[in-house]
């Protein structure tokens, strides 16, 4: 009798560390947002109305410029996962040039979201407005801190293979800065429909 | 270009198409109760497969493909409870 064998992965990318951190978050981030969507229930014209005041367009380059500076971390990921002795250089310099892409991609998130933050702000907006502006304002200023911390940890991860600091099969470091900056992606993915879109 | 590739970019294009849908939804004032449950379900698509192929879990023991997908089902479900249920 033929034992199937599993072809799986014992543990996910990267460090384990971060996936605790990642759960962590996860679970902070699905409080704010069910505490958005119940807390919609109690005055829905309200929120309709307060969601006019927020740039549509922004939100919606911001989740484009996410997802392409994903993509560009996953091709920067592959070149090294992909690396071997006689590539070393090459594979490095590689995923620096896809890492410097999402790092620039995060710099624009973070410059549109200030645009709109200023936006916001100028019109007296503040957390104690009204219960929208106070989960619009926590949800996506937290946001916006996790993606600076990415576009900082990119950065650190970037800086490396611009010395040539990757080796082959030694893939770790790099996975476990993708993971985070995956995180931040797929919180936005969520984000952006519940408090943009819906009304 | 390998297989593995090809399919990121078919991957990125989908979400990129599924975001435009999302907006599009937004911007014309289209979104009504309906197409809430189909904007939730595009989410959970696009999330789904920022997990499987951009968090690269999909070839991952399945616990742990499971716990973001759970999250992801969790959350959406229940922002689809609190818009569909009625309001007294």
């Amino acid at each position: 009798m033929s034992k199937s064998i599993s072809l799986k992965e014992a543990y996910p990318p990267g460090d384990l560390a971060i996936w605790v951190i990642i759960y962590v978050e996860f679970i902070t981030f699905a409080l704010l947002f069910l505490g958005y969507a119940f807390s919609r229930r109690l005055d829905v014209e309200l929120f309709n109305a307060s969601q006019l005041a927020v740039n549509q367009t922004s939100g919606f380059v911001n989740t484009i410029i996410l997802i392409t500076s994903s993509y560009f971390v996953v091709k920067a990921v592959h070149s090294i996962k992909n690396m071997t002795a006689d590539t070393l250089q090459e594979s490095n310099k590689e995923a620096s040039k896809w890492l410097l892409f999402a790092i620039l991609c995060g710099l624009a998130f973070v410059t549109i979201k200030i645009i709109e933050f200023s936006h916001i702000f100028g019109m007296g907006i503040n957390l104690s407005t009204n219960r929208f502006f106070m989960f619009y304002i926590m949800l996506t200023v937290f946001h916006f801190l996790h993606v600076i911390l990415g576009s900082g940890i990119l950065f650190l991860i970037y800086k490396k293979t611009k010395i040539n600091g990757y080796l082959p099969n030694d893939s770790k470091g790099i996975e476990t800065g993708a993971s985070y900056w995956h995180m931040v992606d797929l919180l936005w993915i969520v984000l952006f429909p519940l408090v943009y879109i819906i009304r | 270009m390998t297989k593995i590739t090809r399919t990121l970019e078919y991957i990125w294009i989908v979400l990129i198409m599924l975001t435009i849908f999302a907006y599009s939804l937004g911007y014309f004032k289209y979104i009504s109760t309906p197409l809430v449950a189909v904007l939730l379900i595009t989410t959970f698509l696009k999330g789904q497969l920022v997990i499987d192929y951009f968090m690269d879990l999909k070839k991952v023991r399945l616990k742990y493909r499971l716990i973001p997908i759970l999250w992801l089902t969790i959350v959406l479900s229940l922002i689809a409870v609190a818009y569909y249920l009625p309001i007294d």
